[in-house]
């Protein structure tokens, strides 16, 4: 048992040794990007190793062509694999840690935007929801108002109703004016 | 902070780099950080042998953003240069600068890269066109030779 242990000390000692010595031991596993021995490391398909921090950052700045920086092959989030070496006891995806980023961003679309006209839709479906969505509201208060007239008339519950359903048409046809002539 | 952090310990492996050519007599371009800031570097580079820039030594400056090498320095010539790829200003037209930037260069290869477009412009993107337009002429080592003289005045 100590004859192994002591063997496995000096291996580990030498390959300190060699380290040191020769300071590029390490560079085929070192990051594309920061030069220095990869962290949280990915490799791409096309077999280049970066640190998922250094990658992230790279594909952030070129959402529309997203390339390997060695190669120029196409590269992106689900085109690299994680590497797990021994001596990692967290396996822990190292894509699922996102380094810090600017705030208040979308996710990127699967396609990668190479369909630049899909945003453009997008804004129109929600602008379309809003005006489908009005005449409801606007149905609603002048039925509303004299279908149920749970507050007796005269009373200033009753007389607050109708000003606020008025003040509503008004608005009602203000924003449909507007719609019109925008 | 974090960031800028990450492109300082960058520049300093493309220091590294360069340490070995800055005794070398035969070495055709060399870099140091200007001053206390590391992210302003000066740069020379050497025309090439057999090149009308033989024999010219031109200096250069490196201005590295804080999210280098993620996105590429903007170099500039500070010695005037007559080159089809450099306007007055010292402005340079290289593809790998712009929109062919990899994070792989460093400034070694991006020098060289300068170095090796001295001697074979690219004339169909010009910035100086009345260079591009004597390239591989008789003319263009006394054009050359004239705008030199014109900068020494």
């Amino acid at each position: 048992m100590a004859t192994s242990e002591g063997d496995i000390n000096e291996r580990t000692a030498a390959a300190g040794a060699s380290n040191t010595e020769q300071p590029n031991a390490n560079a085929n596993f070192e990051c594309n990007i920061c030069l220095d021995t990869a962290k949280d490391a990915v490799i791409s398909f096309c077999g280049h190793l970066f640190c998922w921090p250094c990658l992230h950052k790279w594909l952030e700045t070129r959402p529309n062509k997203s390339v390997c920086p060695v190669c120029k092959a196409g590269i992106s989030k689900d085109k690299v694999i994680p590497l797990y070496g021994r001596g990692s006891t967290n396996q822990e995806d190292p894509r699922e840690k996102m380094p810090p980023r600017p705030q208040g961003r979308r996710p990127e679309p699967e396609n990668n935007g190479a369909f630049p006209g899909f945003g453009g839709f997008g804004d129109g479906f929600q602008l379309s929801f809003g005006i489908g969505a009005f005449p409801f509201a606007f149905f609603s208060t002048t039925f509303g108002g004299q279908g149920q007239t749970a507050a007796p008339a005269g009373s200033p519950q009753a007389e607050d109703e109708q000003f606020l359903s008025k003040l509503f048409l008004w608005v009602a046809f203000l924003f449909m004016f507007w719609l019109l002539i925008a | 902070m974090a960031l800028e952090g990450q492109s300082v310990s960058r520049l300093r492996k493309d220091l590294l780099q360069l340490l070995p050519l800055l005794g070398n007599p035969e070495s055709v371009v060399s870099a140091f950080p200007s001053g206390d800031n590391m992210l302003e570097w000066t740069g020379t580079i050497k025309g090439g042998k057999g090149t009308v820039y033989d024999g010219k030594v031109y200096k250069l400056t490196l201005e590295f953003p804080s999210t280098y090498p993620i996105k590429p320095p903007v170099v500039k010539f500070m010695t005037p240069c007559y080159h089809p790829n450099v306007d007055q200003q010292g402005n340079i037209c290289l593809d790998i600068l712009k929109e062919n930037w990899s994070s792989l260069y460093d400034v070694r290869t991006i020098l060289l890269s300068i170095q090796v477009l001295l001697g074979e412009p690219n004339n169909d993107s010009p910035l100086n066109a009345d260079a591009a337009k004597n390239w591989n002429k008789e003319v263009y080592k006394k054009a050359l030779e004239k705008f030199e003289k014109e900068i020494a005045k």
